[in-house]
């Protein structure tokens, strides 16, 4: 099926980027193409609260064949707080594509409803450039560890499968 | 290549969203940014007025769900939803998909 909003719409962008307020699991019941996409990202906060839901977003994310999932951290303000991502990142088992520091700027322009000026925001700028570069890398499959993972990840599959076969025998 | 960017209210999708696109764009790239908010929310960090947030159109729902039979083509899909927007990111409204009794 070539759906408008799937492989489509790659004629006329090179990138489309879907803002997944509204959740994977809404969108995948609806039953439209949004929900599918190359590269996941789930954003956190250094909250227990944030992640939640992250373990199902995850599974649901495999079951669409999403092939590369990422956490991102954001508004990490001390040490601690990138301790927290690099930790349920390894619980998850989802590698991190970047932390983002907690900026007064951004804060700021939510307060005022202006956006913020190219010079504003520098910071986190700069992590939102690393995290354009480790998904360009991802793409490319050239990240450390990344071919591992895949064929893990794969032979993971085939596990599982091959046990519910067994196990329904 | 499209890109999903999920996460729980307030942890920063929609600022996180916008500044992707940009980085993008400013790359010469053409970049297409979907919103499922019924808020006009990533409008605003694309630096779109209140005013003129209001007025993007709304997907139909038909156009998301479907492939549209081939009576309208990805041009045409964003010729007629698509906003430009001054960070030179394409807008589409796509938040028919969470209204009520969508799913």
């Amino acid at each position: 099926m070539r759906s408008l909003l799937g492989a489509a719409i790659e004629e006329e962008a090179d990138v489309t980027l879907v803002d997944m307020e509204a959740g994977l699991e809404h969108l995948s019941r609806s039953g439209g193409t949004l929900a599918y996409a190359d590269v996941l990202l789930m954003i956190m906060e250094p909250s227990r609260k944030s992640i939640l839901t992250a373990g199902r977003t995850i599974a649901l994310a495999h079951e669409l064949g999403i092939p590369l999932v990422y956490g991102v951290g954001n508004k990490a303000r001390m040490p601690e707080d990138k301790e927290f991502f690099e930790s349920v990142a390894a619980e998850y088992n989802v590698p991190l594509a970047g932390i983002i520091p907690h900026d007064p700027d951004v804060i700021e322009a939510d307060r005022s409803g202006e956006n913020m000026s190219l010079e504003q925001g520098l910071p986190v700028r700069q992590a939102v450039d690393a995290i354009v570069a480790f998904v360009d890398k991802a793409i490319a499959g050239e990240n450390p560890g990344q071919a591992e993972r895949e064929a893990l990840l794969k032979e993971r599959e085939r596990v599982d499968k091959r046990l519910a076969e067994l196990s329904a025998e | 290549m499209k890109i999903g960017i999920v996460g729980k209210g307030g942890v920063g999708k929609t600022t996180t969203s916008a500044l992707l696109c940009q980085v993008y764009a400013r790359r010469g790239q053409r970049v297409l940014a979907v919103d499922t908010d019924s808020n006009p929310n990533l409008a605003l960090s694309l630096g779109l007025s209140p005013d003129d947030a209001d007025r993007v159109p709304v997907l139909p729902r038909s156009l998301v769900v479907g492939t549209g039979n081939g009576a309208i083509t990805p041009a045409d899909l964003l010729r007629d939803y698509g906003v430009a927007t001054p960070s030179s990111v394409t807008l589409l409204n796509a938040m028919a998909i969470t209204q009520a009794g969508a799913g």
